[in-house]
């Protein structure tokens, strides 16, 4: 067969139409969709900012209010303010670079492969972010004279926390992955002087 | 824009661009539900992306644009929820009944279906008879990649159609 052939086959459908539209059912889907816009949008970011705002301020609170304030709990509390202004700003930065992509199918990749390099990125320092944290619980505990079983349990307690958060970051880095691999597919047979 | 407007102009490119739409459906998804469930998906993001037409493109570059860039994300949505889909009970896309069924269109369907996300989308631009200009403008890439890929797609499908000739079917 010839490509003209081939070309015939496909000009077929131009005689009859393969689907009718259920316009009432589109319009229902459509308002349900307007009303859920945005609720799901940067779910992860802002309970980040909002998780790590809401324990400094408390932290340093309780600490403050305490009778014996404790050093390495006003540097977890800090720590932890100082996170929440780091993912903030990732986030407006994120939402602004959005804004460079534009609309073709390379365009739309690569904004998903930025996306995708953002999130790689903040689940690998959130994961070592863990062992920091980490630290800090345990130096404000000793200073505070904790029991070595409670201490104990608050490390195998975060220790799973950090392995844990090796399956997310895995499964963001897998996710990269596949976009970066069709990436190459789109950018296959450039010419190399382009 | 408000929300009439942009209402009116979505039943607009609907009607006008619905039959652009069902070819990419039919490229990407095989099952009646997998089609409708694609099929409100990009209308969806075409009612999404009217706000944001500039009419730096036509508007059926645009409709294409969205579109495939969709059924490519969708594609790979799908691969990991595959099972886990509700069925809904109201389908939005309705298959004709009285549609004759042509077997050399299906089996285009099926070559198309055959090839990776990218090569899908340019095979139907390219049978849609759109120019290497319109096509780069799509996809992001220069023309003269578009014609390392076209002229690759075109060889892949005649020699499959020298295969189903050589069946006799």
């Amino acid at each position: 067969m010839e490509f003209e052939e081939i070309q015939e086959i496909w000009d077929l459908q131009k005689k009859q139409s393969m689907y009718t539209v259920n316009e009432r059912e589109l319009h229902n889907l459509i308002l349900t969709k307007k009303k859920q816009a945005g609720k799901l949008v940067n779910l992860t970011e802002l309970m980040q900012i909002i998780v790590n705002t809401g324990a400094g301020a408390f932290i340093f609170q309780k600490n403050y209010f305490s009778l014996k304030g404790n050093f390495f709990l006003y540097l977890l509390a800090a720590w932890m303010l100082a996170t929440a202004i780091y993912i903030l700003v990732g986030r407006l930065r994120r939402i602004k670079r959005g804004k460079r992509f534009d609309e073709s199918t390379r365009g739309s990749l690569e904004h998903a492969i930025a996306d995708a390099t953002h999130k790689v990125r903040i689940s690998q320092l959130m994961r070592w972010n863990i062992i920091t944290i980490a630290l800090l619980i345990v130096l404000g505990m000793v200073e505070g004279g904790q029991s070595i079983w409670i201490i104990a349990g608050m490390v195998i307690f975060l220790g799973l926390a950090f392995y844990g958060s090796g399956f997310e970051h895995r499964c963001y880095v897998s996710r990269k992955r596949e976009l970066l691999s069709l990436y190459a597919k789109l950018e296959q047979g450039q010419p190399a002087s382009i | 824009m408000t929300s009439i407007e942009q209402e009116q102009i979505f039943e607009a490119w609907l009607n006008q661009y619905k039959a652009l739409i069902f070819k990419i459906v039919r490229a990407y998804a095989f099952t009646v539900a997998d089609q409708d469930d694609l099929f409100q998906e990009i209308a969806l993001q075409i009612w999404r992306s009217v706000p944001s037409f500039q009419r730096a493109s036509s508007v059926m570059t645009w409709v294409y644009r969205v579109a495939i860039n969709t059924a490519i994300k969708w594609v790979k949505k799908e691969r990991k929820h595959q099972g886990a889909k509700e069925i809904s009970p109201a389908l939005c896309l309705q298959p004709e009944n009285t549609r004759k069924v042509d077997e050399r269109l299906d089996w285009l369907y099926q070559e198309i279906h055959k090839l990776d996300k990218i090569d899908r989308s340019l095979s139907l631009l390219l049978l849609d008879g759109l120019s290497y200009k319109e096509m780069s403008d799509i996809m992001g890439i220069t023309e003269s990649n578009v014609g390392v890929k076209i002229s690759r797609i075109k060889k892949q499908l005649i020699a499959k159609s020298l295969k189903y000739t050589s069946y006799g079917i």
